[in-house]
């Protein structure tokens, strides 16, 4: 690697209200590590200490639902209460002992409730149509809901603040609740929130103009989204939806209410061939899409489609052949048009994991920061890799997507055995995140 | 009515418990993957201490990982698992409740066996499973071996944590039931065969374990006594007949157990046991999750969703229920074991009526009764009959939503008819967790 590259890495990033102290994000991951009730774990500090402790410089959390009715899947710790902010005060506090700052993504699935849980049969939507994938059920918002999902928001960014975190995220992309509102091949409202690019805008707006009027001017608030949906990356005769130039002006108007930074992503669904870039492993798909079954009215169909040679080799084909080209950087192009068009510092996500990638595009000024998911659960010490001279990992992540895949049913954590010694070593390194667990004579 | 049979002391050997109502073995997946306990399974246990029992009987305890019905038990298969278990045994003693640990290896019926697992469970057979097709592999003399020194070492460690007691999980198609099954045992060896030989495996286990832990540990067996495999699946045999079972239980009774705990049912879930209700739509949200641990899974899947072939499987399913009542179903077996054997006789099915109960034990059928589904619709229930109640005024439907419902979601009662409204029953079901630690609590705990 070279000096530029790990000089340009290890440059603080200034934010309006926040510094922190390199441009590695570690993004959204998580796994089913909570209560199912929303209440956090020792297990949820354990995991996101090993991260601070392996040389990031900021984490971001988990999606925090901050209702249950906004849950993507049970057993992630929610902001929905005040009761819960002695846990993400914690978390700050063990998080903070690695010089590692942290900052809470707030999120609200909409429709795409992968599993809904016991509290809600039906997601929130900007539409009444089903998610077309797995045919998740949901309802069209009426303006009192939406009223409240923003009042929600803006109480959950309190929460973040009275918790002692270092900033909030709002979780914008990847087809959860607000890229219902803002894709135009999801939003198919005739009210203020829905037709024009504005009014679809409208719902992202007065979220973050709650927020900030909930945080105050002097704390850090960044909002995460897909600058293209791409929603016709698996099915050609579907629109294409948000396009870069409409999110570029989405983003113009979001930096005037109030956001002091951007987290770039991509898709209109989660997963989607564009994030997580990468494989389609079929072994795991059907090993893990079982449990998904009961969630909506097409996974059938989906299972036995994912079950069934030849139709799942073409499936996967199609799935990857979408960043078969570029994997590392994915969204760097629509990172940089953004970057061009706001003056606040923009970060990326999609599959960074070389010191001279990520160096390189800060240093021609495509991005302040990258974050990274799979190739930290991959090597959770990689930013310390960094910062010793190495260019990459010696064993880095594959994108073999198997993590994603596995955290329904399993312990999120890499699942690409070819990446350890033996298949038994590959188990204990996955459950080593429990290993942390406090003794019940300690908790009493 | 009177109570007065149930509220009376039963000796377990070296163990008095006050009364005769216990609480059987039942679960839920509050724990860590990995085995390691929580604090929710404390307070799940606690709950029912509090609510009058005499004892408790532990959700099952795997000896080993390749022994997990189910991930997300606590389990006892390593000597790390003992400040967990000890620290179960003093919140649950806190309540004048005993506390007996049910220590399981599940064989080949892995419902959904973790990660850890190989591809296949250890059983007496290499034939699958029969409902599911959960794979099994054959166990030669040294595994047999291994798996007696893992309920050895695992008794040792529960005698180590301070529980009052270990119960041998041999019933409902674990291990111990598919070497004494004559429907699933087709060795050939020393351990298969006659009775005698497929009894082996269990006497041995059993003289080990008392051999470990000395007279003065209570150590009881629950056993099928009838599998009625062909209650479930009708072209198969049906299995150990009542005599046989009965000749099983005096050799275990010899080899050192202070009691036997009488259930039904080769496999589980089975028609006997549980009995009641076969909930179909709750059946097809949950069973989903297990179509990866079988071979006949996806085909039973399919089944479940389709009428009417859902609607013949409900109905031969709760066959037994409506034939032979439920609560007490089993009372004829325990009563056909009571009169064999000199130790005393728990037995399980349905109990919820304190007349009812009562009444078994003065007619001498059983010395005490153990209770799981009625326990979680009424976790007072035994403060109840103390007060004079003979039924809780909601009791338990036998609606079979629990049992349905517990792979994906927590276990609780899920008849929304005995609630007032369903936020209410959401709210009792998650309140499992209204005692989590909150962190500033835990501070400490860990130094990784």
């Amino acid at each position: 690697m070279n000096d530029g590259a790990q000089a340009a890495i290890f440059e603080p990033l200034r934010f309006r209200n926040l510094t922190v102290k390199n441009r590695l994000f570690r993004s959204s991951i998580s796994g089913r590590f909570d209560n199912y009730d929303g209440s956090g774990t020792q297990t949820r500090i354990d995991w996101d200490v090993k991260f601070a402790r392996g040389g990031i410089g900021t984490i971001i959390s988990s999606n925090s639902p901050l209702h249950p009715r906004g849950l993507i899947v049970p057993n992630y710790a929610h902001l929905d209460d005040d009761d819960k902010i002695a846990f993400w005060r914690e978390i700050g506090r063990r998080v903070h002992e690695h010089d590692c700052a942290y900052i809470a993504q707030i999120a609200f699935s909409g429709r795409q409730r992968d599993v809904g849980g016991i509290q809600y049969e039906k997601g929130l939507s900007s539409t009444a149509k089903p998610e077309p994938i797995h045919g998740l059920q949901c309802e069209r918002m009426t303006v009192q809901q939406i009223q409240e999902v923003v009042d929600a928001f803006a109480q959950a960014a309190r929460r973040v603040r009275e918790a002692e975190l270092d900033g909030v995220e709002i979780h914008g992309c990847n087809g959860y609740l607000i890229t219902q509102f803002l894709s135009p091949a999801i939003n198919d409202r005739t009210d203020d929130y829905g037709g024009a690019l504005e009014n679809r805008a409208r719902f992202a707006l007065e979220i973050v103009r709650a927020v900030r009027a909930a945080i105050g001017d002097d704390f850090h608030l960044q909002f995460k989204i897909s600058a293209v949906d791409d929603n016709d990356a698996l099915f050609p005769w579907a629109g294409k939806g948000t396009t870069l130039e409409e999110s570029i002006q989405v983003c113009k108007w979001l930096e005037e209410a109030g956001v002091d930074g951007f987290h770039i992503s991509a898709g209109n669904s989660f997963p989607h061939p564009r994030n997580p870039a990468g494989g389609w492993p079929i072994e795991d798909v059907i090993r893990s899409y079982d449990t998904m079954l009961s969630s909506g009215t097409r996974t059938l169909r989906n299972y036995v489609l994912f079950r069934t040679p030849p139709v799942n080799r073409i499936f996967k084909w199609r799935w990857e052949k979408v960043a078969r080209d570029r994997i590392e950087g994915i969204n760097l192009p629509l990172a940089r048009a953004v970057k061009q068009a706001v003056s606040v510092p923009v970060i990326c996500a999609g599959g960074f994991q070389t010191a001279s990638v990520i160096g390189g595009a800060i240093a021609d000024g495509s991005v302040d920061g990258v974050s990274m998911g799979r190739p930290l659960i991959a090597n959770p010490d990689l930013a310390n890799m960094f910062a010793q001279g190495l260019d990459r990992a010696p064993k880095p992540c594959t994108y073999c997507n198997k993590c994603l895949i596995n955290f329904i049913e399993n312990p999120l954590g890499c699942y690409e055995e070819s990446r350890y010694s033996s298949h038994d070593e590959m188990v204990r390194q996955i459950l080593s995140v429990f290993q942390g667990a406090p003794l019940p004579a300690e908790v009493t | 009515m009177s109570a007065d049979a149930i509220f009376q002391p039963l000796q377990l050997g070296p163990l008095t418990v006050k009364h005769r109502v216990l609480r059987s073995s039942l679960g839920g997946r509050w724990d860590n993957y990995d085995g390691s306990g929580t604090s929710t399974r404390i307070d799940w246990d606690s709950k029912f201490a509090r609510g009058g029992v005499a004892a408790i009987i532990s959700s099952n305890a795997p000896v080993h990982q390749r022994g997990m019905l189910v991930a997300n038990y606590a389990s006892i298969d390593t000597d790390e698992r003992i400040p967990f278990w000890r620290e179960v045994v003093r919140r649950v003693h806190e309540h004048d409740c005993r506390y007996i640990m049910q220590l399981v290896h599940a064989g080949r019926e892995r419902i959904l066996p973790g990660l850890q697992a190989s591809p296949t469970g250890l059983s007496a057979t290499d034939s699958p499973e029969p409902l599911n097709g959960f794979q099994a592999e054959r166990m030669n003399v040294e595994q047999i071996r291994e798996v007696i020194a893992q309920f050895v070492a695992a008794a040792r460690r529960a005698r180590e944590a301070g529980v009052d007691g270990v119960e041998l999980a041999g019933a409902q198609g674990m291990l111990f039931t598919q070497f004494l099954s004559s429907a699933i045992n087709d060795r050939k060896d020393e351990y298969g065969g006659s009775v005698e030989n497929r009894a082996r495996f269990a006497v041995e286990t059993v003289r080990a374990i008392r051999a470990e832990v000395g007279p003065d540990f209570c150590l009881g067996f629950k056993i099928s006594i009838r599998d009625h495999m062909n209650e479930l699946l009708p072209w198969m045999r049906s299995g150990n007949t009542l005599e046989e079972s009965v000749q099983i239980c005096k050799w275990l009774e010899e080899a050192g157990l202070d009691y036997l705990h009488v259930s039904v049912g080769g496999g589980f879930p089975h028609p006997r046991n549980p009995a009641g209700e076969y909930p179909t739509a709750n059946v097809v949200a949950t069973y989903d999750t297990l179509i990866s641990s079988g071979s006949r899974t996806f085909r039973n899947y399919l089944m479940f969703r389709t009428w009417p072939l859902n609607k013949g499987f409900r109905w031969w399913w709760e066959r037994p229920g409506r034939k032979h009542g439920i609560e007490g179903i089993n009372l004829p077996e325990a009563r056909a074991v009571k009169q064999a054997v000199g130790i005393p006789v728990l037995v399980t099915g349905g109990f919820q009526t304190a007349s009812v109960i009562a009444g078994a034990i003065e007619r001498g059928d059983c010395d005490a009764v153990t209770i799981a589904r009625p326990l979680i619709a009424n976790p007072e229930l035994v403060n109840m009959f103390a007060q004079g109640l003979d039924r809780a005024p909601r009791p338990c439907t036998y609606c079979n939503k629990c049992l349905f419902t517990f792979l994906e979601h927590p276990l609780g009662c899920y008849d929304e008819r005995r609630y007032e409204s369903r936020e209410q029953m959401i709210r009792e079901v998650l309140s499992v967790y209204a005692g989590a630690p909150l962190p500033s609590e835990v501070v400490g705990a860990t130094q990784l």
